[in-house]
């Protein structure tokens, strides 16, 4: 039973197996990014906030929108650039299978979430620029149009619902794989200490 | 700096002269009326505050900061008062400055093209002794339309020095001005309250 438990792949040392530090780095910082546009774009809505706060927390979920796409395509391409660690032998053809569809259906999501909100903006009847953390202005894809504002505004909602949802069970399979499976999916995506 | 430099200039000559312009002055049919009287707003006891509703939005309301407002009142012949004020629209103030930059942009005040603000009274009528409606012009992005302003006016007489105190509302509808940004997301009024107090010079 020990020798078993110490046979597992080693957690401690550094191994081959695990993400590179930069895609360690994109990675989580999207993460918390992700988690902070999806309250704070909650909050913006529905917070009882007076006119100045509800509008420079617009702008800076916009720039933070912004700064998701810019990580998303760095992520995108660093999945091309560095192929993943292989799969423990542990998981089944279904389960990577799965995984990896959510994690291209997630990659979808954030990409259609920013664009749909680009669009929205872009077509807004109330043309605000968009300026990126206040330095500089982020051109507007379309010009106003009511009608493609409002299917924007629908679509980013849809999309960030269906964040949500994939994101729970992106954490909900991480978590599966480290404390039922026990194998190192989770801990390939965390510094060695 | 400027009147040390009148006193050491002032020649008798000079002085003659200016007592002769008073002379002159005093015979203008203007200042004839004895019950005239010249004030000047305090920009520290004066707002020129402004709100404007929004579909799904809540009310903004905001403020200009730089201004100058001056008002002559005969209280014999209410009628023949006027006042007069200038707003920089650049001086625009909702209480974030993204937001008052974007105020300050083409899509509403197009303060670097149209900074002023100019407000000047054509008739004067004393509704009672509280109440005045002012007829007047107000300019804005260059464009200028009639405007009536119910001013409610109380005369501070105990202080120090006599001061004006007054509150005047008025509802100015922005499309006339050209200023269609929004509508009709963004209401075509705006509540204007202007709170202030003169004193007499």
């Amino acid at each position: 039973m020990n020798a078993n438990e110490g046979s597992k792949p080693a957690a401690g040392s550094r191994s081959p197996q695990r993400w590179s530090a930069p895609t360690m780095a994109l990675h989580w910082l999207s993460a918390v990014l992700i988690f902070v546009l999806l309250g704070l774009g909650w909050f913006m809505v529905h917070g009882d906030l007076d006119a100045p706060t509800k509008f420079d927390l617009f702008q800076l979920h916009k720039s933070l929108g912004f700064l998701s796409l810019a990580l998303l395509l760095l992520r995108l391409g660093a999945r091309f650039a560095e192929p993943a660690p292989p799969a423990p032998p542990s998981m089944r053809d279904w389960e990577r299978r799965a995984a990896a569809l959510t994690h291209i259906t997630l990659y979808a999501l954030l990409l259609i979430a920013v664009l749909s909100g680009w669009l929205r903006v872009s077509s807004a009847i109330i043309p605000i620029p968009s300026r990126f953390f206040g330095l500089f202005v982020i051109p507007n894809l379309v010009g106003a149009d009511a009608a493609l504002a409002a299917n924007m505004a629908l679509l980013h909602y849809i999309v960030s619902r269906l964040i949500i949802g994939l994101l729970i069970l992106h954490i909900a399979a991480a978590l599966k794989h480290h404390l039922v499976d026990r194998d190192d999916i989770l801990l390939r995506m965390l510094p060695s200490r | 700096m400027p009147l040390s430099f009148a006193l050491k200039n002032k020649t008798p000559r000079r002085a003659a002269f200016s007592t002769l312009l008073l002379a002159v002055l005093a015979m203008t049919p203007q200042s004839r009326a004895t019950s005239r009287t010249n004030w000047a707003i305090d920009p520290a006891r004066t707002r020129i505050s402004f709100s404007i509703d929004a579909i799904g939005y809540p009310r903004t309301e905001g403020e200009f900061r730089r201004f100058d407002g001056r008002i002559s009142v005969d209280f014999d012949h209410p009628a023949q008062s006027h006042v007069n004020f200038h707003v920089e629209a650049g001086s625009v103030d909702v209480g974030s400055a993204s937001f008052s930059d974007y105020l300050r942009s083409e899509a509403f005040l197009n303060a670097a093209r149209f900074n002023e603000i100019v407000f000047s009274s054509t008739a004067v009528e004393k509704v009672d002794d509280h109440l005045v409606r002012v007829t007047g012009d107000l300019t804005m992005l260059g464009v200028t339309r009639p405007l009536t302003v119910d001013v409610e006016v109380r005369r501070e007489a105990e202080a120090r020095r006599a001061r004006l105190e007054f509150t005047a509302r008025a509802k100015i509808d922005r499309l006339e001005f050209g200023m269609s940004s929004g509508f009709p997301v963004i209401s075509r009024d705006v509540d204007l309250l202007v709170a202030s107090e003169a004193a007499e010079q």
